[in-house]
Parts: structure tokens; sequence; C-alpha cells
């Protein structure tokens, strides 16, 4: 099963690169022959040209939600793109509408999509580094993903949590 | 090379603004509802096939981007004196046949636009209604016959009348543009400085302007490339004569320029020089100023960088498309209330979208303008008796 482990965000502002950081320390952990981990700063049509081709996408990204606990990684599926339908700019679309789109002119989409979201503080400072908590769950968030990677998801629940 | 790269980057601009963000005004209808009055909605009309040629020919402009400079977004193939590598012979052959399709792809834009928006009075009503009018100047970079080009040449501006009132080289930009401010926006307000700054008004006497693929028309005396040459002649023959004012015309222009970026983009992947291996000529001194002019998709992008005697940068002044705009925008914005919203008329959602279709025309960004990072969309629309109290209000993302 070709799989696409795609870490988004912006490696300059802070906590909206902790998708780029997982990414980068994930490049090691993986079986390159069946796992492409691909880090990127896009967002709307262009995640459709990076998801094409692949049968499971595995995203990382950051999140922010109303109380949510910074440094929680989320694990989510396709569906909650359409609870969001906010574009990141006035020239492009949002992701849960460019992947309806793709369906819709049926492209060689994946078929099973999981999306791991860190809640994060500060999406604003420029900054290489991330915050002190969003730092904390990148390792947490890497596992969760080796974990998915090897077919043991339920090895955390879906608020990140570690089970016994 | 750069040209060349450039072209496409226009190509997957213009194609992804079109077809996603003014087409579905036009092909679902501007007062349609919201659920439907998207991409999605525009593929229902056009058909899966036309679809799947969009998002096709604007992977195609991606992957020459993404081949020549590393990535087609925050490209990474551009250094001081040159590129970083040389195009591949294969390359060059597989940028010549994604060129063509994408000559052709770009004559399908036109006969969409013909068969579904100039064909439907209502629709070449509203783009020629006085609505979406406005009397400006125009301004455009054009090479030495004085057409459009996207990449180099001079400065070109034009009067409401389409007579060139200046024309000048990158490096003088600030002697004919000034900046004014307004306490109430971060953006600024450009001006052409022997005009003068006149408030927010329109015509000969006011030193506003605008920049845009319709822009970018006006200023210029023609396209450099044959089929868009003869798609110009037709605009301008359809619309009445130069200069056009309309501003939902910008689309129609638009499209134009698809026709013109695929055509010269394959001119420069027949140019024997293409693939060159000699692409970087390392520069020897130290640079202490320099101005930088392009025409970006949405208008002429400005950047001039001043440097310490290391070369490290010590001011910057950037003047892209939105800010050059602003003013317009606002008087775009306000024309298009001002005319659509009536006395006793209810606002509805499909209202406040028409007000909305008189900014999106220039397909704007709000990041690049303030230099701050992108949020909501936020718009809102507040109409005031002639007492001056608020008879309703109708916003969407404010607050």
């Amino acid at each position: 099963m070709k799989t696409l482990v795609l870490g988004l965000g912006n490696p300059i502002l802070s906590d909206d690169g902790v998708g780029v950081r997982i990414a980068e320390r994930l490049q090691g952990k993986v079986d390159q022959r069946e796992v492409t981990v691909v880090e990127a700063s896009l967002a709307g049509l262009s995640i459709l040209d990076l998801l094409t081709g692949y049968d499971r996408a595995i995203i990382v990204d950051a999140i922010q939600t109303v109380g949510g606990k910074v440094g929680q990684v989320y694990r989510l599926s396709r569906d909650v793109l359409d609870t969001t339908r906010h574009a990141a700019s006035p020239h492009d679309i949002d992701a849960g509408t460019a992947l309806e789109l793709g369906s819709k002119l049926g492209l060689p989409l994946p078929t099973e999509m999981v999306i791991f979201g860190v809640e994060v503080a500060d999406v604003v400072t420029f900054s290489e580094e991330c915050t002190p908590e969003v730092r904390e769950a990148i390792p947490i968030c890497v596992d969760m993903i080796v974990q998915e990677l090897s077919g043991t998801p339920d090895a955390y629940g879906d608020d990140g949590a570690k089970r016994d | 090379m750069r040209e060349l790269f450039y072209c496409a980057h226009m190509l997957h601009s213009h194609i992804a603004h079109f077809y996603a963000l003014a087409a579905p005004d036009f092909v679902v209808g501007p007062t349609a509802d919201p659920a439907q009055r998207n991409i999605l909605g525009v593929i229902d009309k056009v058909g899966l096939q036309v679809g799947g040629e969009v998002i096709k020919h604007r992977a195609y402009a991606q992957d020459i981007q993404a081949t020549i400079a590393g990535k087609a977004t925050h490209p990474v193939g551009g250094l001081p004196g040159g590129m970083s590598k040389a195009i591949k012979e294969e390359e060059r052959e597989d940028f010549e046949e994604k060129a063509k399709s994408l000559v052709e792809f770009g004559k399908l834009g036109l006969k969409l636009f013909d068969d579904l928006v100039l064909a439907n009075k209502e629709y070449l009503d509203l783009i020629t209604g006085g609505v979406y009018t406005m009397k400006s100047y125009y301004m455009g970079l054009v090479d030495e016959n004085n057409k459009v080009n996207f990449y180099d040449g001079d400065v070109r501006v034009v009067d409401p009348e389409g007579k060139e009132v200046a024309k000048f080289k990158p490096g003088d930009y600030l002697e004919y543009i000034a900046e004014h401010t307004e306490p109430w926006s971060y953006l600024k307000f450009p001006f052409l400085k022997k005009v003068g700054w006149n408030g927010f008004t329109e015509g000969k006497e006011s030193g506003v302007y605008r920049v845009s693929p319709l822009a970018r028309l006006n200023a210029a005396d023609g396209m450099a490339t044959p089929l868009a040459q003869a798609e110009y002649e037709r605009m301008y023959r359809t619309l009445g004569g130069k200069p056009v004012h309309a501003t939902l015309a910008f689309h129609w222009a638009r499209l134009i320029e698809v026709v013109y970026a695929a055509e010269r983009l394959l001119e420069l992947c027949q140019d024997g020089e293409i693939t060159d291996p000699n692409v970087r000529t390392i520069p020897t001194a130290t640079p202490d100023e320099g101005v930088g002019i392009v025409e970006a998709p949405r208008g002429t992008l400005i950047h001039h960088y001043q440097t310490d005697d290391r070369g490290i940068v010590s001011a910057v002044n950037l003047i892209v498309a939105t800010v050059h705009n602003n003013p317009a925008m606002h008087m775009s914005i306000k024309k298009a209330a001002q005319g659509l919203i009536k006395k006793g008329q209810e606002v509805t959602e499909g209202l406040l979208n028409m007000v909305e279709m008189a900014f999106r025309a220039y397909d704007p960004c709000m990041a690049c303008a303030t230099h701050t990072l992108p949020g909501h969309m936020p718009l809102e629309v507040v109409i005031y008796n002639s007492k001056g109290e608020v008879v309703q209000t109708l916003s969407r993302n404010v607050g």
C-alpha cells in the first residue's frame, strides 16, 4: 500500500511548523519502500497535487481549537476538514473542497486518510523553534504515526493519550 | 529560463483564480446558494471532462516550475547571477508538450467564457454596467514594442482615455509613485505623483491608478503572441474600444493572459538557448541598491532593496499589486454597494456576494499587501438611513 506521510506547516512561524518538524523526525523511522515522507508549506489545491497517486495518507499539522490544551495530539478523520471551510489565502480553496474536487474528477486519491493535529499556542511569531509544550508533543506524535504505520493505531487514543 | 518559469507561474495562478474563484459567480450565478457557488458547482455546470482539464493543466504549470526551480510554491532555484541548474533536453521536450497543451487549454477557457458568460445578456450587462465600472489610470510592464511582458521591460502608465502619460525604468519608480496613508488602515494608498492625491475619486484629475490583467492590456499596445493578440483585439472590439474600465473584465483579460503565457512558454521552450548549461554568472561586486519590477498575476510588483557594505539588506520597500489597487478596491466596493443596495430592498447574502465580486476581481492578497499573516475573509455591509442610523448590518467572519 503506497503511503504518504505529509507534514504541513510554515517552519519559520513557531508552532505552525510542528507538522514539518514531525515529518523531519520520521524520515529515518519509516520503511521507505512503502512510505514517502514529505514536508510541505502548502494548502488547498496544492494538497491535491501531493496526495494524488497514494493509497493511504497521514497528514500532520498544527491545530487550534476552542479550549484546547496546548501540546495535545488528536487523531482525526478526513471528515473533520468539512467542519472548517477556511481557505489559507484568497487565491486558493480550502483543503476539504480541494479533496472533494479531486474525488469528483476521479483523481486517484488515498482511500484511507488520517490526520494528526497538534494543539499549538503560537502561529504568528517568527521563529524556527516550537514553543516548549509543542516541542514535547513532537516525539509523542512521531510515535503515534509510527504505530499507525505499523498497524497498531490503538496504542494511543484519539486524544493522544497512550493506552496500556 | 526565469521568464519560462514565470510564464508557468502566471498560468497556475490565473487558472486557479479563474476557475476556482471567479467562475462560480458567472457560471453558477452571482446570487446562487453559496453551497453551490464554488468550484464544485462550476464542475457540475461545465462537466467533469472540463474540470479534469483544469486540474491537469494547472498541474502542468506546477510541474514546469518545480522542475526548473525545485519547488512550484517557494521555488529555490533563483540565485544571484542566474539559476541553480540548467534545463535538460528531456525536460525541455516535456515542457514543450505541456506548453502546446496549455495553449489549447487557454483557447478552451476563452470559449467557455464566450459560451457561459458573454452569451448571457445578464452577465454581459453586469460586466459593462456602471456599478462595476471605474475610470482610472492603468499601469503595466511593456517590452520595447509596448507589448505586455510579465518579466521585464519598462513600466508604462496610461490615462483614463488610454493616452501614455509615463514610461519609466524600474529604478525611477519613486519619481512616479507616492503613497497616501489613512488612519483606519495598515495598507497604504499609492497614487501617481504627477497627478496628485485628490481623494478616492475617479477620472483624469485623480492620481488613482490600477494594475491587473486588464490594466496590463490597457497600458500596452498589444500582446506579443498571435493568438493572444487576436483575443485582445476581440475583447476591445466587444467592449467598445480602449481603454476598458469594466472591473469585471479583469477576468476576461486574465483568460487572454493565459493564452499569452502559454504561447510565450512554448516560444521559450523552442528557443535553442534554453538548454544552455551556462546558467549563472557569479557576481563579483557587492550590491548596494536594487529595484526589481515584474508583473505578478495580480499586477505590477515592485521590490526595492538597499544593502550595507557586506551586502546585507538594510532597507526594503515592497509595493505589491494589492497595494497599488488599494484605493481602487475601496472605490469599487463602495460603488457596487451604493449601486446595488436600494431603498426598501432586502439585503441578502446574494447581494453581499455581488458587492464582494467588485473586490474579488482584483484577486487581492491582503496578507501580501499588509505584510501580515492570512486569516479569515471578513466582509461587512452596514446600511444607514438619511439620519445616519444603522438600518441593517450584514456580515461574515467579522469579530
